[in-house]
Order: structure tokens, then sequence, then C-alpha cells
């Protein structure tokens, strides 16, 4: 059962209690953003995490980093999760990356057009990448950002059970199964 | 006054200490042989499935997405947060290790990973389930590591053939002499790289197999429970019960008697050792939340509190006559410690298979079972005994996308896709048993029970290290027998105690000058205290070792009994 049908069914259960606005927006796949205030982040900082991970997992087909609240996670990793020393590191990355943006481009980064945005992080994922395969202990800013991003948007609701597949609509377990019959998309995995 | 409190006094014909695998099993056997029985727990209650709080919980429902509340880990679960298991799912079926501490020596790092709750770690374990044989009873006859075995394979077949009967395990039968086929349910079915590792290795390697894990996990249903549903978080717990715990199976078995008083939150302190009568007469309980002392009288006593926590309450036992702790006239309690030496191994990928994929979370792997020193034929010089692998395959899943390049809206499209088949095979090896690895009560500190806190003196010896360079070398070229590309043998840094299985401590023998228990797991010197858990290990072999523990205490209750009939106890 995908999230239609379980809206549909929920609709139906209630006789029809939830408003038709309600259940036509969530269908038509208009979902309000989660209200909250950031702890770690100023308004500013969220605004960039906010495209940063939107860039990396963009909206498609299914909703990307954005819709997923993908930075309120960081900020609460940044808040309550890492050490102090990596969240100073990360916050001195991201005002790196603008002053470097603005350097290049002479605009800030949220001015910037998506594929000037998106080549200059493709630079900083191969540095970052070569940082973890040298198995450098601090992670450098983007390293994190994009760890974070990542975990923060496959482990949501949309990314898991959208964009993944949460669990098996059966309840055995076949173990060699041409890959389209299982819905062609990975497991988001049990936690 | 006293007087007068003894003749009210309420004696159970039997008291069972602890809730876990072994207690559950105590408690079933005695009621159902018709023993009013006390199980004391030192944890809080747990309800089948109400309490299994975070069940159906996807990652989004927990604060840090199930990745764990680094910061509190670290300030109250450093030693339990090293287990697989652990984390925000599960962090209320383990310990607080602030709470419940112990001690070891600085250098010598011990990690003991524990569950105090009604079910114990029946809620947490993995369920592999292997039988031991002769090559294991016989092994320390063998060598001259640690004392002989009272008993021998035909001793306890039967009562594997019980335990296993009841408890639901699903396997393969498969006709291996050193890993005795079982009672067991129809097997689970295996991927296709592990097919294809299997088919690979059996012909490369002659006399090597590959099966398909034994599990005590219900394929179908079997004693009134459900057969699995392939969810995976078992850990969690099983509403369906499709998994053995003390919750699902032994508890409500022993309820069903209608003998059974359960009592929580009492932390069992020591046994009370009546001298005139040379028997124990009950036991010592401090309770959990009002620390008040209280006393239970048992006519037999069933030390179930794991392996570690009944050897500390025979510890906490002395009296005149056993001044190092109760039954331990051969002062080899605390002695002869063992765990399985293991986390060493490796991955691979298996190509050809990518249009192919699985569904369902199987909650097993695949195991090879010992081909190590079996025999003139297959003997290692560098070391004693042996060890199995466990491991299976997947494709890998989403994580892989933190190591890879790439960004925006292909990225996103390779994420969704599944990606290489990685198998991995790890070793779980067998522990010499020694003397001087061995634990003891700190002379100072307490905890706030007023328990003395144990002290656990625990290393590995040359021999697991030189085992754990073959696990990793022989899986290596088995998985190059396989065509794996980019494979990756490993060791791990792996304190003993990680495994879980530690064992030994007040071990059987045939000598009451050099062993605590007998052939039926009975104190030699106090004749109505049995120890039936891990403690009583004699050698700790390579198989996982609850199944064992099953069965040993069955067998112990069934004698127990039979001996109480004939006022023998
Ligand atoms: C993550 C994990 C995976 C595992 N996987 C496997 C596996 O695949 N196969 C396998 O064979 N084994 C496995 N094990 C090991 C297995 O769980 C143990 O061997 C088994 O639970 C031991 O049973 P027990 O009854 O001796 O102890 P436990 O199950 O630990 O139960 C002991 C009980 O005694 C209570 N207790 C302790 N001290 C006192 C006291 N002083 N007074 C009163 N009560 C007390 C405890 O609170 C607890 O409830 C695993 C363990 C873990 C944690
Ligand atoms: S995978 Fe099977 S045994 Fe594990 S929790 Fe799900 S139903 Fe229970």
């Amino acid at each position: 059962m995908n999230r239609r049908e379980a809206l549909k069914r929920v609709a139906l259960l209630l006789g029809g209690a939830i408003s038709a606005h309600v259940v036509n927006a969530v269908l038509s796949g208009y979902r309000p953003l989660p209200r909250y205030t950031p702890r770690t982040l100023s308004a500013e900082q969220n605004e960039l995490v906010t495209t940063i991970a939107e860039l990396i997992i963009p909206t498609t087909d299914t909703p990307g980093a954005k819709e997923a609240g993908v930075s309120q996670f960081i900020d609460l990793l940044l808040t309550e999760w890492y050490p102090a020393k990596d969240r100073d590191r990360f916050l001195a990355g991201l005002a790196d990356l603008e002053t470097q943006f603005q350097r290049k481009h002479g605009k800030g980064f949220l001015q910037g057009t998506s594929s000037e945005q998106a080549d200059f992080l493709a630079k900083l994922d191969l540095e970052a990448i070569g940082a973890r395969r040298a198995r450098v202990k601090e992670l450098p800013f983007f390293g994190m950002m994009k760890e974070m991003t990542l975990v923060g948007y496959y482990t949501s609701e949309i990314g898991a059970t959208e964009e993944l597949q949460f669990r098996p609509a059966t309840d055995r377990y076949e173990g060699c199964l041409p890959l389209e019959s299982v819905g062609g998309r990975a497991w988001a995995g049990v936690g | 006054m006293n007087n007068f409190y003894l003749a009210q006094k309420k004696v159970y014909d039997a008291i069972v200490v602890g809730s876990g695998i072994t207690g559950g099993w105590a408690a079933k056997e005695l009621t159902e042989r018709g023993l009013k029985t006390l199980m004391l727990e030192r944890g809080r209650p747990v309800e089948h499935r109400t309490d299994y709080i975070t069940e159906d919980m996807g990652d989004w429902e927990f604060k840090f997405r199930n990745r764990g509340d680094r910061r509190l880990f670290e300030a109250e679960y450093p030693k339990q947060s090293q287990c697989y298991a652990f984390g925000e799912a599960t962090r209320h079926f383990f310990v607080n290790d602030k709470e419940n501490p112990y001690t070891h020596d600085p250098d010598k790092p011990f990690t003991w990973i524990r569950g105090y709750h009604l079910g114990g770690r029946s809620l947490l374990w993995g369920r592999q389930c292997y039988r031991w044989s002769d090559l294991d009873f016989e092994a320390n006859a063998r060598d001259g590591f640690g004392v002989d075995w009272p008993i021998r394979y035909k001793d306890i077949a039967p009562w594997y053939d019980y335990v296993e009967s009841f408890s639901g395990i699903s396997g393969s039968v498969e006709g291996i002499p050193h890993l005795p086929d079982g009672k067991f349910l129809p097997p689970m079915e295996m991927n296709c790289a592990e097919r294809h590792v299997k088919e690979h290795i059996e012909k490369a390697f002659p006399g090597r197999k590959l099966i398909i894990g034994r599990v005590a996990v219900l394929t179908v249903p079997h004693q009134g429970r459900e057969r699995c549903h392939y969810c995976g978080p078992c850990h969690r717990g099983c509403s369906a019960g499709a998994y053995f715990s003390t919750l699902s199976s032994t508890l409500p078995a022993a309820r069903a008697t209608g003998k059974l008083t359960v009592r929580c939150n009492s932390i069992v302190h020591s046994i009370i050792y009546d001298e005139k009568k040379d028997r124990a007469a009950g036991v010592r309980v401090i309770d959990r939340e009002t620390k008040e002392t209280l006393e239970f009288y048992g006519k037999v006593i069933f030390l179930c509190a794991s392996t570690l926590g009944s050897t500390q309450i025979l510890l906490n036992s002395s009296t005149p006559r056993f001044p190092n702790g109760l039954a331990n006239s051969s002062g080899v309690l605390g002695h002869y410690l063992m765990d399985h030496p293991y986390q060493a191994g490796a991955t691979g990928e298996i190509h050809g298979y990518e249009d192919k994929y699985y569904s369902g979370n199987r909650p097993n792997g695949i195991y090879i079972p010992r081909f190590r020193n079996l025999d003139a034929s297959s003997k290692n010089p560098n070391y004693l005994r042996g060890f199995g692998y466990q491991g299976g395959a997947s494709r890998e899943g989403w994580q892989r996308g933190i190591a890879m390049p790439g960004l925006g809206v292909e990225f996103k499209k390779q994420l969704r896709q599944p990606g290489q088949w990685v198998m991995w095979i790890g070793g779980w090896g067998e522990h010499l048993p020694r003397y001087e690895n061995y634990v003891e009560l700190d002379p100072v500190q307490k905890d706030q029970w007023g328990m003395p806190l144990l002290k656990i003196h625990c290393a590995w010896s040359d021999n697991e290290n030189k085992m754990r360079e073959d696990m990793a070398v022989s899986a290596a070229a088995m998985l190059e027998a396989c065509g794996a590309k980019n494979i990756n043998a490993f060791i791990s840094e792996n304190p003993p105690g990680l495994c879980i299985h530690e064992m030994g401590t007040a071990r059987m023998g045939r000598d009451p000058k050099t062993s605590v228990l007998n052939a039926f797991n009975q104190c030699h010197d106090v004749p109505n205290v049995f120890v039936t858990d891990g403690a009583a290990m004699t050698s700790s072999a390579c198989q996982n070792p609850s199944i064992t523990y099953m069965a040993l205490t069955a067998r112990a209750c069934d004698y127990a009994v039979k001996q109480m009939k004939r006022g023998k106890l």
C-alpha cells in the first residue's frame, strides 16, 4: 500500500472527516513544511544549508531534501549530537563556502545560478571524498554536509517510503527475484 | 521472634534466579514437573507485545533517526553501545553502564553486554543455534586445556531434541558429523549471491560446506506461535512471537501451570546457606526500587542469572565453610572465563546478479561449519581447535552514496537502485579455557544496592590471535575462489566479552577438586544449588552457545526433580 492508497483509506475510514482540501492537498503532493526555528544555524545559514541539501538530493518525481526536512535534522545534529569542534568546523566551512563563492563569482552562493552552485559543490565533493578515502579524521565541511544530507533524507519518511521502498508488500523472504518484480528500487533498510 | 518467623515462612519448592534464556527454561521445566516455583528477576517487568514500544517504528520516528543519541550513549552506555544490536530503538533492553558498573584491568578491556529486565537477553539475542558434538565435548581431554567435560554428546542429544522441538529452530539437514542435525523446521532461503558463494566454495574446497543459518525463528506456525513475517528488527521485540524468547515461549508455558510466581525488581544478593543442614535454604534479595532486604526460601535453587551474574552471586555468598564463595571448595569458582574471538573475516563483491534482488528482511544468515583441526588431515599447525563462519550477502543501499562522488538528479537516481552484491563472512572461534582469565569481587567498590562490583580479568592468548588471522586469510581465500571483486580481509579490535558468549567461571567437571558443578549442573559442595547458565561451561567450542545452555538446563531440571522425588535433595 503506498501513501496515496493509505490516505484514501484513512479518508474513507473517517467517513470524510478529513476535509477534502487536506486530502487533495496531500494527494497532489503538497505538504506544508514543518515550522521550526533552527537552534544552531542562523536564518541565513539555514537557508544556505537547505539550498545545498536540495542540490545534493533535488526534487525529481519524488520530493527532495528540502521537503524531507533535512536542514532541521542537520540543525539537530549540530545542536545535540556533534562535539563542539565538529560543529564549529562545519559552521566555519559554511562561511568559507560563501566567501569562496563570492570571490569566484562576485555574488553570494544563494544568488548563483543552479549550475554555478552545482559546479562549485562538485569540486568540494571530490575534495571531501578524497579526504574520506585518506581516512582523514576531521572530515571537511562538505563531507559532513553530504553525509548528514543523505542520512537525513533516506531516513525520513519521504526518503524511506517514497524514494526507496520501506517494507515489502508480502511477508515472505525470497532471495533471488528479478529486480523489476521487486519494484526496481532499493530497500530503505531495517534500521 | 525469629522462630515464629521461620515457622511462618513460605518455602517454595524451587527458586529460579533470572528470567533470561536459561531462567525461562528452568521455570518451565520445574513448574511443569509440579514444583511451586519462584522466579526472581533483578530488572523491571516486560510485557510481551505491549512493551515492544519501538517495534513498528520507522527511522523517521526516532529523534536521531535511529542513529542514536551520541552524547547520552558515550556518557551512560560506553560498553553497551559497542554491541551491534544497541541503539535508539533498543536502548531500553540494555543496562545503563553508569548505573550498573563493573571493573577490569585498564589494559585488558572486557565488554560485558547485559539486559536486566524480564526476559533478559532472550529479547536481544541473534537466535543462532548450533549443536555441539564430541569434537567439542572431548576437546579438553584431547589437548589438556581445561578439565574433561563430565558429559558427552549422547548425554545431551535427547535434550537438544527436546528444547529444539519446543523452541522451533529452522535449518537444513546436512549430515555433518561435528555439527549434528537437529529437530528442524523448514530452512530459510539463500539469496542469489549466497548460492553462488556456496557452489564455488564447496567445489574449490572439498569437505567445506556453506549452509543456511540455524535459527530460533519460526518458518511455519509452531506451538501456538506465528511464523516469521520477515520484517527484520527482531531486537526490538516480536509481537508475533516468531522468535524464541522467554516472553514468547517458556514464560507462558510456565505460567500456564499455575505454579509460577514471578517477582521482578528483585536483585539476588546471595544464597542463604544452612550450615547445619549443609544445604542452601534460600536467597537474600535487595528490592531494586526500595533497596529493602528480603529473604525467600526454597528447597532447590537454580542460578540462571547469566554466566557472570550467577558467579557473582556465588562469590558473594561466603560462609565460614566457604570463605571464598559458596560451593567453592575447589578454588576454581570465577576462573576459566571464556568468550568467542570474532570480528575477523572478509568481504567481497559478487558480480553477475545485477538484475536480481530479494524481498523481505531475513533474520538469519549463512553458516560455514568448522573445517580446521577436525582430524590429522585438517590440522593447522598454528593453533588449537577451530572456528565456524557466519555471514551473508546483501546489496548495498543508499549508504554507499556517502563515499561516492556525485550530487543532483543523476546521483539520486543511482541511489534509488540497489548497489553491488556484497558477501561478508566472519569467524566465531573457540577460546581456550585458562585459569588466568577470571572474575573476582572488587574488594572495595560496591554498586548502589551494596553488591560488590565484579572485577574482570580476561585477555586473548596467542592461540585466539593466530586463529583470528586464519579467519581473515581463509575467508579471503574462499571469496577469491568465488571470483569476488574488491576483497577486503579484516581483523577488528575486539575485546573479549563483545561476542556476548561469555562462558565458564563455575565449570562442570568430574572431580570436585577441580570443578564447581557435576555432570548435572549441580554444585558438588551444595547439592541443592544448580547453575545452568553459561557459567557451567567447561570449554567454549566455537558454536553459539545458548541452545546448549537450554539443553543443559532442561536436563538439570529433570534430574533435580527426580532426585527430590527420591528424597535425595
Ligand atoms: C545482541 C546479542 C546477540 C546474541 N546472539 C546470540 C546467538 O545468535 N546465539 C546464541 O546462542 N547466543 C546469542 N547471544 C547470547 C545469549 O543472549 C545469551 O547466551 C543468553 O541470553 C544467556 O542466557 P542466560 O539465561 O544465561 O542469561 P540472560 O538471558 O542474560 O538472563 C539473565 C537474567 O538474569 C537476571 N539477573 C542477573 N543477575 C541477577 C541477580 N543478581 N538477581 C536476579 N536476577 C539477576 C538478568 O536481569 C537477566 O534477566 C546474543 C546476545 C546478545 C546480547
Ligand atoms: S523478522 Fe520475524 S522474528 Fe524478527 S521481528 Fe519480524 S516476525 Fe519477528
